[in-house]
Protein backbone atom coordinates (compact mmCIF):
# COMPACT_ATOMS: atom_id res chain seq x y z
CA UNK A 1 0.00 0.00 0.00
CA UNK A 2 1.17 3.48 -0.86
CA UNK A 3 2.29 5.32 2.31
CA UNK A 4 1.17 8.68 0.96
CA UNK A 5 -2.44 7.51 1.28
CA UNK A 6 -2.04 7.64 5.05
CA UNK A 7 -1.48 11.39 5.18
CA UNK A 8 -5.05 12.38 4.25
CA UNK A 9 -6.27 10.41 7.28
CA UNK A 10 -3.69 11.92 9.65
CA UNK A 11 -4.39 15.42 8.33
CA UNK A 12 -8.11 14.85 8.86
CA UNK A 13 -7.45 13.83 12.46
CA UNK A 14 -5.26 16.89 13.08
CA UNK A 15 -7.85 19.21 11.50
CA UNK A 16 -11.11 17.83 12.84
CA UNK A 17 -10.24 17.15 16.47
CA UNK A 18 -9.42 20.76 17.42
CA UNK A 19 -12.72 21.77 15.76
CA UNK A 20 -14.71 19.54 18.11
CA UNK A 21 -13.11 20.64 21.34
CA UNK A 22 -9.85 18.68 21.63
CA UNK A 23 -6.30 19.86 22.19
CA UNK A 24 -4.18 19.45 19.10
CA UNK A 25 -3.36 15.74 18.80
CA UNK A 26 0.16 14.48 18.14
CA UNK A 27 1.43 11.58 16.10
CA UNK A 28 2.81 8.99 18.49
CA UNK A 29 3.78 6.02 16.31
CA UNK A 30 3.51 4.45 12.89
CA UNK A 31 3.64 0.72 12.26
CA UNK A 32 2.95 -1.95 9.72
CA UNK A 33 0.39 -4.63 10.52
CA UNK A 34 -0.44 -7.85 8.79
CA UNK A 35 -4.12 -8.62 8.08
CA UNK A 36 -5.43 -8.47 11.65
CA UNK A 37 -5.42 -6.01 14.48
CA UNK A 38 -6.44 -6.66 18.07
CA UNK A 39 -9.34 -4.45 19.12
CA UNK A 40 -8.48 -2.18 22.04
CA UNK A 41 -12.11 -2.41 23.18
CA UNK A 42 -13.95 -0.02 20.89
CA UNK A 43 -13.44 -0.31 17.15
CA UNK A 44 -15.13 1.70 14.43
CA UNK A 45 -14.87 0.59 10.81
CA UNK A 46 -15.67 2.93 7.94
CA UNK A 47 -15.47 1.60 4.39
CA UNK A 48 -14.78 3.63 1.27
CA UNK A 49 -15.01 2.97 -2.43
CA UNK A 50 -14.86 4.58 -5.91
CA UNK A 51 -11.38 5.45 -7.23
CA UNK A 52 -9.72 3.65 -4.35
CA UNK A 53 -11.39 1.03 -2.16
CA UNK A 54 -10.59 0.14 1.39
CA UNK A 55 -11.39 0.48 5.06
CA UNK A 56 -10.26 2.72 7.86
CA UNK A 57 -10.46 1.57 11.46
CA UNK A 58 -10.44 3.81 14.52
CA UNK A 59 -9.35 1.64 17.41
CA UNK A 60 -9.31 2.76 21.05
CA UNK A 61 -9.91 1.62 24.61
CA UNK A 62 -13.30 2.11 26.21
CA UNK A 63 -11.74 4.72 28.50
CA UNK A 64 -10.50 6.70 25.53
CA UNK A 65 -13.90 6.35 23.84
CA UNK A 66 -15.59 7.71 26.96
CA UNK A 67 -13.10 10.58 27.14
CA UNK A 68 -13.79 11.43 23.50
CA UNK A 69 -17.56 11.25 23.94
CA UNK A 70 -17.39 13.41 27.06
CA UNK A 71 -15.23 16.06 25.34
CA UNK A 72 -17.53 16.09 22.30
CA UNK A 73 -20.51 16.61 24.61
CA UNK A 74 -18.97 19.72 26.18
CA UNK A 75 -17.42 17.90 29.12
CA UNK A 76 -20.60 16.11 30.18
CA UNK A 77 -19.55 13.20 32.43
CA UNK A 78 -19.76 9.83 30.64
CA UNK A 79 -19.99 7.06 33.23
CA UNK A 80 -20.70 4.16 30.91
CA UNK A 81 -20.14 3.79 27.19
CA UNK A 82 -23.85 3.99 26.46
CA UNK A 83 -25.82 4.64 23.30
CA UNK A 84 -25.29 8.39 23.44
CA UNK A 85 -21.52 7.99 23.87
CA UNK A 86 -21.46 5.42 21.05
CA UNK A 87 -23.27 7.88 18.80
CA UNK A 88 -20.74 10.58 19.59
CA UNK A 89 -17.74 8.37 18.76
CA UNK A 90 -19.45 7.09 15.59
CA UNK A 91 -20.12 10.66 14.57
CA UNK A 92 -16.47 11.57 15.12
CA UNK A 93 -15.39 8.65 12.92
CA UNK A 94 -17.78 9.81 10.26
CA UNK A 95 -16.44 13.38 10.38
CA UNK A 96 -12.83 12.17 10.28
CA UNK A 97 -13.41 9.92 7.30
CA UNK A 98 -15.46 12.52 5.42
CA UNK A 99 -12.64 15.01 5.95
CA UNK A 100 -10.08 12.42 4.78
CA UNK A 101 -12.25 11.85 1.69
CA UNK A 102 -12.02 15.58 0.92
CA UNK A 103 -8.23 15.40 1.33
CA UNK A 104 -8.11 12.37 -0.99
CA UNK A 105 -10.20 14.23 -3.56
CA UNK A 106 -7.62 17.02 -3.48
CA UNK A 107 -5.07 14.37 -4.51
CA UNK A 108 -7.31 13.42 -7.41
CA UNK A 109 -8.80 10.36 -5.69
CA UNK A 110 -12.58 10.47 -5.38
CA UNK A 111 -14.03 8.26 -2.66
CA UNK A 112 -17.49 7.68 -1.20
CA UNK A 113 -17.65 6.60 2.42
CA UNK A 114 -20.06 4.22 4.13
CA UNK A 115 -21.74 4.62 7.50
CA UNK A 116 -19.51 3.78 10.50
CA UNK A 117 -19.93 0.44 12.27
CA UNK A 118 -18.97 0.51 15.92
CA UNK A 119 -18.03 -2.72 17.71
CA UNK A 120 -17.51 -3.14 21.43
CA UNK A 121 -16.02 -6.15 23.20
CA UNK A 122 -13.22 -7.21 25.50
CA UNK A 123 -11.61 -9.76 23.20
CA UNK A 124 -11.85 -9.55 19.46
CA UNK A 125 -9.81 -9.06 16.35
CA UNK A 126 -10.42 -6.97 13.26
CA UNK A 127 -9.33 -7.91 9.78
CA UNK A 128 -9.48 -5.25 7.06
CA UNK A 129 -7.00 -6.56 4.56
CA UNK A 130 -5.44 -9.71 3.18
CA UNK A 131 -2.10 -8.00 3.18
CA UNK A 132 0.05 -5.70 5.24
CA UNK A 133 -1.29 -2.24 6.00
CA UNK A 134 -0.24 0.88 7.87
CA UNK A 135 -1.33 1.94 11.28
CA UNK A 136 -0.76 5.27 12.98
CA UNK A 137 -1.22 5.96 16.66
CA UNK A 138 -2.39 9.45 17.51
CA UNK A 139 -2.15 10.86 21.01
CA UNK A 140 -5.16 12.89 22.13
CA UNK A 141 -4.24 14.46 25.49
CA UNK A 142 -2.66 11.22 26.67
CA UNK A 143 -5.36 9.01 25.13
CA UNK A 144 -4.08 6.87 22.26
CA UNK A 145 -6.24 6.38 19.16
CA UNK A 146 -5.00 3.88 16.61
CA UNK A 147 -5.91 4.51 12.96
CA UNK A 148 -5.56 1.52 10.63
CA UNK A 149 -5.74 2.23 6.93
CA UNK A 150 -6.04 -0.51 4.35
CA UNK A 151 -6.41 0.23 0.65
CA UNK A 152 -6.93 -2.56 -1.86
CA UNK B 1 -51.14 0.69 5.80
CA UNK B 2 -53.15 3.47 4.20
CA UNK B 3 -53.49 3.18 0.43
CA UNK B 4 -51.95 5.91 -1.70
CA UNK B 5 -54.27 7.36 -4.37
CA UNK B 6 -53.10 7.47 -7.97
CA UNK B 7 -54.60 9.04 -11.09
CA UNK B 8 -53.63 7.68 -14.52
CA UNK B 9 -53.62 10.10 -17.45
CA UNK B 10 -53.31 8.24 -20.75
CA UNK B 11 -55.38 8.26 -23.93
CA UNK B 12 -54.70 4.59 -24.57
CA UNK B 13 -57.10 2.22 -22.86
CA UNK B 14 -54.51 -0.54 -23.08
CA UNK B 15 -51.90 1.53 -21.22
CA UNK B 16 -54.44 2.46 -18.53
CA UNK B 17 -55.42 -1.16 -18.04
CA UNK B 18 -51.77 -2.24 -17.79
CA UNK B 19 -50.94 0.38 -15.19
CA UNK B 20 -54.07 -0.45 -13.23
CA UNK B 21 -53.10 -4.09 -13.33
CA UNK B 22 -49.61 -3.40 -11.97
CA UNK B 23 -50.79 -1.05 -9.25
CA UNK B 24 -53.64 -3.30 -8.09
CA UNK B 25 -51.06 -5.59 -6.49
CA UNK B 26 -49.46 -2.81 -4.47
CA UNK B 27 -50.20 -0.25 -1.84
CA UNK B 28 -51.26 2.18 -4.56
CA UNK B 29 -54.91 2.53 -5.51
CA UNK B 30 -56.10 3.94 -8.80
CA UNK B 31 -58.76 6.49 -7.90
CA UNK B 32 -59.23 8.04 -11.34
CA UNK B 33 -58.27 7.70 -14.98
CA UNK B 34 -58.35 10.44 -17.61
CA UNK B 35 -57.93 10.18 -21.38
CA UNK B 36 -57.19 13.85 -22.09
CA UNK B 37 -55.93 17.01 -20.43
CA UNK B 38 -59.33 18.59 -19.73
CA UNK B 39 -60.60 15.41 -18.12
CA UNK B 40 -57.36 15.11 -16.11
CA UNK B 41 -57.78 18.57 -14.59
CA UNK B 42 -61.45 17.85 -13.78
CA UNK B 43 -60.71 14.46 -12.24
CA UNK B 44 -57.74 15.81 -10.30
CA UNK B 45 -59.86 18.49 -8.63
CA UNK B 46 -62.46 15.90 -7.69
CA UNK B 47 -60.33 12.97 -6.47
CA UNK B 48 -57.12 14.68 -5.25
CA UNK B 49 -54.65 11.85 -5.82
CA UNK B 50 -51.16 11.87 -4.26
CA UNK B 51 -49.52 10.62 -7.46
CA UNK B 52 -50.34 11.18 -11.13
CA UNK B 53 -48.89 9.10 -13.95
CA UNK B 54 -48.78 11.22 -17.10
CA UNK B 55 -48.57 10.18 -20.72
CA UNK B 56 -46.69 12.57 -23.02
CA UNK B 57 -49.16 12.58 -25.90
CA UNK B 58 -52.71 13.60 -25.15
CA UNK B 59 -55.32 14.57 -27.76
CA UNK B 60 -55.90 18.12 -26.48
CA UNK B 61 -52.49 19.09 -25.02
CA UNK B 62 -49.13 17.54 -24.28
CA UNK B 63 -48.26 15.87 -20.97
CA UNK B 64 -46.04 18.75 -19.92
CA UNK B 65 -48.82 21.32 -20.32
CA UNK B 66 -51.24 19.04 -18.48
CA UNK B 67 -48.68 18.57 -15.67
CA UNK B 68 -48.28 22.33 -15.39
CA UNK B 69 -52.04 22.76 -14.89
CA UNK B 70 -52.25 19.99 -12.30
CA UNK B 71 -49.16 21.20 -10.46
CA UNK B 72 -50.77 24.65 -10.37
CA UNK B 73 -53.76 23.18 -8.51
CA UNK B 74 -51.61 21.28 -5.98
CA UNK B 75 -47.86 21.98 -5.82
CA UNK B 76 -47.36 18.91 -3.58
CA UNK B 77 -48.61 16.42 -6.15
CA UNK B 78 -46.08 13.89 -7.44
CA UNK B 79 -46.22 13.52 -11.20
CA UNK B 80 -44.50 10.65 -12.96
CA UNK B 81 -44.12 11.15 -16.71
CA UNK B 82 -44.33 7.96 -18.72
CA UNK B 83 -43.33 8.38 -22.33
CA UNK B 84 -41.66 6.59 -25.19
CA UNK B 85 -39.05 9.31 -25.38
CA UNK B 86 -36.86 10.50 -22.53
CA UNK B 87 -34.30 13.10 -23.44
CA UNK B 88 -32.62 15.99 -21.66
CA UNK B 89 -34.83 18.67 -23.22
CA UNK B 90 -38.02 16.88 -22.28
CA UNK B 91 -36.77 16.34 -18.74
CA UNK B 92 -35.79 20.00 -18.38
CA UNK B 93 -39.19 21.22 -19.56
CA UNK B 94 -40.89 18.57 -17.47
CA UNK B 95 -39.09 19.52 -14.26
CA UNK B 96 -40.12 23.15 -14.80
CA UNK B 97 -43.74 21.98 -15.13
CA UNK B 98 -43.54 20.13 -11.81
CA UNK B 99 -42.87 16.59 -12.98
CA UNK B 100 -40.93 14.65 -10.32
CA UNK B 101 -39.82 11.61 -12.25
CA UNK B 102 -39.52 10.29 -15.79
CA UNK B 103 -39.98 6.70 -16.93
CA UNK B 104 -39.67 5.26 -20.38
CA UNK B 105 -42.08 2.90 -22.11
CA UNK B 106 -42.32 -0.04 -21.98
CA UNK B 107 -42.75 0.21 -18.24
CA UNK B 108 -40.76 -2.08 -15.99
CA UNK B 109 -43.04 -3.03 -13.12
CA UNK B 110 -40.42 -2.81 -10.40
CA UNK B 111 -39.13 0.47 -11.69
CA UNK B 112 -42.59 1.99 -11.63
CA UNK B 113 -43.39 0.80 -8.12
CA UNK B 114 -40.02 1.78 -6.71
CA UNK B 115 -40.18 5.21 -8.27
CA UNK B 116 -43.64 5.80 -6.88
CA UNK B 117 -42.66 4.51 -3.45
CA UNK B 118 -39.67 6.80 -3.29
CA UNK B 119 -41.76 9.77 -4.37
CA UNK B 120 -44.29 9.02 -1.64
CA UNK B 121 -41.80 8.16 1.07
CA UNK B 122 -43.46 10.34 3.64
CA UNK B 123 -46.81 8.79 2.87
CA UNK B 124 -45.77 5.16 2.54
CA UNK B 125 -43.09 5.42 5.20
CA UNK B 126 -39.34 5.18 4.87
CA UNK B 127 -39.30 1.77 6.51
CA UNK B 128 -41.61 0.26 3.90
CA UNK B 129 -39.52 1.75 1.09
CA UNK B 130 -36.27 0.42 2.54
CA UNK B 131 -37.82 -2.96 3.11
CA UNK B 132 -39.43 -3.47 -0.27
CA UNK B 133 -36.87 -1.74 -2.48
CA UNK B 134 -33.62 -2.64 -0.77
CA UNK B 135 -33.93 -5.35 1.86
CA UNK B 136 -36.06 -7.76 -0.19
CA UNK B 137 -33.44 -7.87 -3.00
CA UNK B 138 -30.76 -8.70 -0.40
CA UNK B 139 -32.94 -11.45 1.06
CA UNK B 140 -33.46 -12.90 -2.43
CA UNK B 141 -29.73 -12.70 -3.14
CA UNK B 142 -29.11 -14.52 0.14
CA UNK B 143 -31.60 -17.27 -0.68
CA UNK B 144 -30.12 -17.77 -4.15
CA UNK B 145 -26.52 -17.74 -2.90
CA UNK B 146 -27.15 -20.18 -0.05
CA UNK B 147 -28.91 -22.52 -2.42
CA UNK B 148 -25.93 -22.53 -4.74
CA UNK B 149 -23.27 -22.65 -2.03
CA UNK B 150 -24.87 -25.02 0.49
CA UNK B 151 -27.61 -26.69 -1.51
CA UNK B 152 -30.29 -25.63 0.98
CA UNK B 153 -33.38 -23.75 -0.01
CA UNK B 154 -34.47 -21.44 2.77
CA UNK B 155 -36.98 -18.66 2.63
CA UNK B 156 -35.24 -15.85 4.56
CA UNK B 157 -37.30 -13.97 7.12
CA UNK B 158 -37.08 -10.18 7.30
CA UNK B 159 -37.61 -8.37 10.59
CA UNK B 160 -37.19 -4.73 11.44
CA UNK B 161 -34.37 -4.62 13.97
CA UNK B 162 -35.34 -2.31 16.79
CA UNK B 163 -32.66 -3.29 19.28
CA UNK B 164 -30.05 -0.86 17.93
CA UNK B 165 -27.23 -3.39 18.21
CA UNK B 166 -26.35 -6.96 17.34
CA UNK B 167 -24.47 -9.51 19.39
CA UNK B 168 -21.96 -11.76 17.69
CA UNK B 169 -19.98 -14.78 18.86
CA UNK B 170 -17.57 -15.86 16.19
CA UNK B 171 -17.20 -14.00 12.92
CA UNK B 172 -19.07 -10.96 11.59
CA UNK B 173 -18.28 -9.43 8.22
CA UNK B 174 -19.17 -5.79 7.65
CA UNK B 175 -19.57 -4.47 4.11
CA UNK B 176 -20.25 -0.76 3.67
CA UNK B 177 -22.81 0.53 1.15
CA UNK B 178 -22.11 3.86 -0.52
CA UNK B 179 -24.25 5.91 -2.88
CA UNK B 180 -27.95 6.06 -2.12
CA UNK B 181 -29.03 4.84 0.32
CA UNK B 182 -25.95 4.93 2.49
CA UNK B 183 -25.54 2.05 4.88
CA UNK B 184 -23.86 -1.22 5.65
CA UNK B 185 -24.59 -4.91 5.80
CA UNK B 186 -23.27 -7.43 8.28
CA UNK B 187 -23.20 -11.18 7.69
CA UNK B 188 -22.82 -13.53 10.65
CA UNK B 189 -23.81 -17.08 11.52
CA UNK B 190 -24.63 -19.42 14.38
CA UNK B 191 -21.52 -21.40 15.40
CA UNK B 192 -22.48 -24.72 13.83
CA UNK B 193 -23.80 -23.07 10.67
CA UNK B 194 -20.50 -21.19 10.35
CA UNK B 195 -18.45 -24.39 10.78
CA UNK B 196 -20.56 -26.26 8.24
CA UNK B 197 -20.48 -23.35 5.83
CA UNK B 198 -16.70 -23.05 6.11
CA UNK B 199 -16.17 -26.80 5.58
CA UNK B 200 -18.43 -26.73 2.54
CA UNK B 201 -16.62 -23.74 1.04
CA UNK B 202 -13.24 -25.41 1.66
CA UNK B 203 -14.50 -28.77 0.44
CA UNK B 204 -13.56 -30.51 3.69
CA UNK B 205 -15.10 -33.48 5.48
CA UNK B 206 -17.82 -33.07 8.09
CA UNK B 207 -15.47 -33.72 11.03
CA UNK B 208 -12.64 -31.41 9.94
CA UNK B 209 -11.60 -28.70 12.38
CA UNK B 210 -12.25 -25.15 11.32
CA UNK B 211 -9.75 -22.47 12.32
CA UNK B 212 -10.74 -18.84 12.99
CA UNK B 213 -8.84 -17.71 9.92
CA UNK B 214 -10.69 -20.20 7.71
CA UNK B 215 -14.05 -19.15 9.16
CA UNK B 216 -13.16 -15.48 8.56
CA UNK B 217 -12.34 -16.18 4.93
CA UNK B 218 -15.49 -18.24 4.37
CA UNK B 219 -17.90 -15.73 5.93
CA UNK B 220 -16.12 -12.93 4.08
CA UNK B 221 -16.71 -14.75 0.84
CA UNK B 222 -20.39 -15.21 1.73
CA UNK B 223 -20.72 -11.49 2.46
CA UNK B 224 -19.02 -10.59 -0.81
CA UNK B 225 -21.23 -12.89 -2.83
CA UNK B 226 -24.54 -12.03 -1.16
CA UNK B 227 -23.75 -8.32 -0.89
CA UNK B 228 -22.59 -8.12 -4.50
CA UNK B 229 -25.63 -9.93 -5.81
CA UNK B 230 -28.03 -7.91 -3.69
CA UNK B 231 -26.53 -4.65 -4.90
CA UNK B 232 -26.69 -5.83 -8.52
CA UNK B 233 -30.39 -6.56 -8.10
CA UNK B 234 -30.97 -3.09 -6.67
CA UNK B 235 -28.87 -1.31 -9.29
CA UNK B 236 -30.80 -3.15 -11.99
CA UNK B 237 -33.92 -1.33 -10.85
CA UNK B 238 -32.51 2.07 -9.92
CA UNK B 239 -30.31 2.71 -12.87
CA UNK B 240 -29.45 6.27 -11.93
CA UNK B 241 -28.62 5.75 -8.25
CA UNK B 242 -25.86 3.25 -8.12
CA UNK B 243 -25.01 1.59 -4.82
CA UNK B 244 -21.45 0.35 -4.39
CA UNK B 245 -19.96 -1.98 -1.81
CA UNK B 246 -16.78 -1.31 0.14
CA UNK B 247 -14.26 -4.10 0.82
CA UNK B 248 -15.24 -6.25 3.81
CA UNK B 249 -14.10 -5.58 7.36
CA UNK B 250 -14.14 -8.71 9.48
CA UNK B 251 -14.57 -9.00 13.21
CA UNK B 252 -13.71 -12.19 15.04
CA UNK B 253 -14.01 -12.96 18.75
CA UNK B 254 -16.49 -13.63 21.51
CA UNK B 255 -19.29 -11.50 22.90
CA UNK B 256 -18.91 -8.65 20.48
CA UNK B 257 -21.61 -6.04 20.29
CA UNK B 258 -21.97 -4.09 17.06
CA UNK B 259 -23.94 -0.90 17.57
CA UNK B 260 -26.15 0.66 14.91
CA UNK B 261 -26.63 4.18 16.11
CA UNK B 262 -29.03 6.11 13.89
CA UNK B 263 -29.53 3.35 11.33
CA UNK B 264 -32.81 1.88 10.18
CA UNK B 265 -31.85 -1.75 10.11
CA UNK B 266 -33.37 -5.08 9.21
CA UNK B 267 -32.39 -8.56 10.27
CA UNK B 268 -32.63 -11.20 7.57
CA UNK B 269 -32.61 -14.73 8.97
CA UNK B 270 -32.05 -17.83 6.84
CA UNK B 271 -32.67 -21.09 8.73
CA UNK B 272 -30.44 -23.98 7.65
CA UNK B 273 -30.26 -27.51 9.13
CA UNK B 274 -27.02 -26.40 10.89
CA UNK B 275 -28.38 -23.24 12.45
CA UNK B 276 -29.17 -19.73 11.30
CA UNK B 277 -27.29 -17.52 8.91
CA UNK B 278 -27.98 -13.82 9.40
CA UNK B 279 -27.60 -10.65 7.45
CA UNK B 280 -28.28 -7.31 9.06
CA UNK B 281 -28.85 -4.51 6.55
CA UNK B 282 -28.93 -0.95 7.86
CA UNK B 283 -29.48 2.38 6.15
CA UNK B 284 -28.76 5.90 7.30
CA UNK B 285 -32.25 7.38 7.47
CA UNK B 286 -33.66 10.83 6.93
CA UNK B 287 -31.91 11.71 3.71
Amino acid sequence: MDAKLVNPFIDAFMTVLPQIGFQEPTRAAMNVKDKMTQSLGVTIIVGFTKQIRGNVVYNMSEDTAKYIASTMMMGMPVESFDEMAQSAVSEMSNMLTANAATNLAAMGLEVDISTPSLSVGSEFQVKISNEKYLTVTMDVSGHPVEIDIAVQ
Amino acid sequence: MEKVKVMIVDDSRVSCAMLEGILSKTNFEVCATAKNCAEAVEQFKRSRPTVVTMDMNLPDADGIECSRLIHGIDPHVKIVMISAMKDAKLMLQGRAAGISSFLQKPINTNELIDTMMILCQQKVGTIAVYRESYVVPFAKAMQQSLFQLLGVDCEPRIDLDETGFLEVDGVAVIVGLTGYPLGRLIVYMDKEAMAHFTRTMLNESADADVSDAEACDAVEEAANIIGGRGVSRINDIFKDKEIRVTPPGTICGTEIRIANPKLTSFKITAATPWGNIYMNVGFAGGE
